[in-house]
């Protein structure tokens, strides 16, 4: 929906957020303050009545945000950890077909190479865009392919393919977890009550009687903190996308081993 | 009597403040619009280009590499700055070896979906002859990179690759020669489709031409094909001078094996095959093939710097153990043939990038000079034949002293057909029936 914020730089993004949120607050403070204060009246201290109801509002709408905060966190590190494994997976391939007799072995740990160099230079930057290209799986499948048509003619070879076999499958469930979190983040219904709880905190805090540049500031600085927590939110959630995002070094690392060996 | 100065009287006014926050709002949002505006304007959309070969499948083997060499060449182009000031896009399609349905039903997608400015594809001339009618009726530009049977010319295929004037004839030729062993019986096998076949009949015809040798058998084979006890069997029971081998895919794997189990070793009845360089040597073991030839118009194992710069930059990219080989090198020089095409039309537009081959276009490729006949748009290529050693490479024991002018009918096979697609195009002949309906 709002993919375009992955597209700025995290310096950035947390800039424009702050700005809108700061902005929302202090245009709030200055045209929307004067016009509450005169059609919201309170029969007793009003500051008194608002901080109570603020401070509940704000516990509720502070567990929700710190706990999305930890969800969005916990499946960064998930997909973070699935990415590590298939790279893990690959090494381990790649070593399995290292001791099959030729052509089998050669062609094997080429077909290997290949696909991480695929999913480096055009899977990778793909997926960082949303999108799962076929590219990967045409790989796998060729790979795949190959593998099988190889005839173990001892028991030595037997248990070494059984072994790769089982590896294969490995690296097909970790990828299949890569290619599926493409697309992960908190649904838009938990998004749509993150912002408008957000409204909510600012509008309440113009209710307040106050002076304009108190009110400034303290509206700008509960502004800024929700700005921070929501960009916070938006950065970690979609795991794939924006500057701080799951990177493919341990992929980058078992190729430029392999292409060493 | 002035009022008194309230004790919290604010510094700035209302309007005052408003008019502050939006000068500070508008500097913080200056350069985030800068960069939104550059990043809009700056970089024209990049042109997308198609690439077809099977990628799983019998023939995977083989493409897997081509496909490779033309990302590479594509992937330099880009670092380059691009054509035109525009980067490519390659979009990559998998014929997963199944030339009648899938070659085409992918064709038809690159050029109608993706809408592509070229492809670079296929390798059996059974997925090109099935694209063909394709690319004709949307006016598509195929680049094909491997040497074929001839008998076949179109304005939406630029041949990059031998025709037969430029492989098979020159080593026939080579085979009689005293420096080939003035071999005389020709034992003809292949894999049972277009390729094979024409060439073989091509064969045929050129060896009863000469009058001195004959065809002493002739077999085909399903492609991907293993079993070869029989025929190898029939073979040596043929007792022929040389094996003429059109064998396609990982069936050669099998083939050699089974020479080699029967005793059918090289310097006794060496087997010069057209469709195995060093990509499908990799798949054979070289006890199995050491001693055998090949003809085609690229080795790796040349030795020119621009060759030995190609290796070594392919190397870097897939790995120390890829080797190159006549098709591989075709398939790279011909994306900076088309990049040539395109920067003289000053277009991506096929009718215009076709039009600038009437100028003559010219490419320095690893294997030597590429240049694309106006008059029937193959490749003037050099024929070389190589000898198989011990480590999959190539002794090259042969070249031709000049490069070839493609002729993509040969005369003695096909009599009055001729291409010349600057002065009307086709010139057909009396029909001309090829075994199988081929």
């Amino acid at each position: 929906m709002f993919y375009w914020i992955y597209d700025i730089s995290t310096v950035w993004l947390a800039v424009l957020m702050a700005v809108v949120f700061v902005g929302f607050s202090w245009l709030g403070c200055l045209f929307v303050r004067p016009v509450l204060h005169k059609r919201v009246t309170f029969e007793r201290d009003k500051n008194e009545i608002l901080g109570a109801i603020l401070s509940c509002f704000g516990v509720f709408y502070g567990l929700l945000l710190g706990l999305i905060a930890v969800g969005v966190w916990e499946n960064f590190s998930e997909v973070e950890d699935t990415t590590h494994k298939e790279a893990a997976a690959i090494d381990a391939l790649y070593h399995d077909v290292s001791v099959y007799p030729e052509p089998y072995g050669q062609n094997l740990r080429w077909l290997l190479r290949d696909y991480c160099r695929y999913e480096i230079k055009y899977g990778w930057p793909a997926q960082r865009n949303g999108i799962i290209p076929e590219g990967g799986s045409t790989r796998v499948r060729s790979f795949q392919e190959r593998l099988l048509t190889f005839q173990p003619r001892n028991t030595t070879e037997q248990v070494v393919h059984a072994e790769t076999l089982r590896e294969f499958n490995v690296f097909l469930e970790h990828r299949r977890h890569r290619l599926n979190a493409t697309r992960t983040g908190i649904p838009a219904v938990m998004w749509y009550v993150v912002v408008i709880g957000a409204v909510i905190n600012i509008g309440m805090l113009w209710l307040f009687d106050m002076r304009l540049l108190s009110h400034l500031f303290l509206g700008g600085l509960l502004a800024f903190f929700l700005s921070m927590m929501i960009l916070l939110i938006a950065a970690l959630d979609n795991p794939f996308r924006g500057e701080f995002s799951v990177t493919f070094e341990a992929l980058e690392d078992v190729h430029r081993i392999m292409m060493q060996q | 009597m002035t009022n008194p100065k309230p004790k919290f009287a604010p510094r700035w006014s209302r309007r005052e403040m408003l008019a502050r926050m939006a000068r500070v709002t508008g500097l913080a949002a200056l350069p985030a619009t800068a960069t939104a505006l550059y990043g809009c304007g700056s970089r024209p959309a990049p042109v997308r280009v198609g690439i077809l070969h099977s990628q799983t499948g019998t023939m995977a083997i083989s493409e897997i590499s081509l496909r490779d060499a033309e990302l590479l060449a594509i992937e330099e182009i880009n670092a380059g700055g691009g054509i035109l000031g525009r980067q490519l896009e390659p979009i990559v399609e998998d014929g997963r070896s199944r030339f009648d349905d899938v070659f085409p039903a992918k064709a038809a997608k690159l050029l109608v979906e993706d809408k592509v400015a070229v492809v670079f594809g296929c390798w059996t001339s059974a997925s090109r002859k099935a694209v063909l009618p394709v690319f004709e009726k949307h006016n598509g530009l195929l680049f094909y990179p491997l040497q074929y049977e001839g008998n076949e010319s179109s304005r939406n295929i630029v041949y990059t690759g031998a025709s037969p004037n430029q492989q098979i004839l020159p080593a026939v030729d080579w085979l009689l020669s005293t420096a080939g062993g003035n071999r005389n019986r020709f034992f003809l096998i292949g894999s049972d489709y277009v390729f094979p076949r024409t060439a073989n009949f091509i064969i045929g015809k050129y060896l009863k031409s000469k009058g001195r040798a004959a065809v002493v058998g002739e077999r085909y084979t399903p492609l991907g094909h293993r079993d070869y006890k029989g025929i190898v069997q029939e073979i040596v029971n043929a007792k022929p001078d040389v094996i003429f081998s059109t064998i396609n895919g990982d069936s050669n794997l099998a083939f050699y094996d089974e020479l080699a189990a029967q005793g059918v070793t090289a310097d006794r009845l060496p087997v010069v095959a057209t469709s195995v360089g060093e990509d499908e040597l990799r798949g054979l073991l070289p006890d199995r093939v050491t001693g055998h030839l090949a003809a085609w118009t690229y080795f790796q194992s040349l030795d020119t710097p621009a060759n030995r710069e190609f290796v070594a930059r392919f190397r870097r990219e897939h790995g120390p153990d890829r080797v190159l080989d006549d098709p591989i090198e075709a398939a790279y020089a011909q994306v900076y043939v088309w990049k040539l095409a395109v920067e003289k039309a000053g277009s991506f537009e096929v009718d215009r990038v076709r039009d600038a081959f009437r100028a003559g276009i010219e490419f320095d490729a690893p294997g030597g000079r590429v240049r694309i006949d106006p008059k029937t748009q193959h490749a003037f290529k050099r024929f070389r034949m190589g000898k198989i050693r011990a480590d999959r490479q190539f002794d090259i024991i042969y070249e031709s002293p000049e490069w070839i002018e493609p002729a993509p009918y040969p005369q003695v096979a096909f009599p009055g057909w001729r291409c010349d697609w600057t002065q009307g195009g086709v010139t057909q002949g009396p029909e001309v029936q090829i075994g199988q309906g081929y």
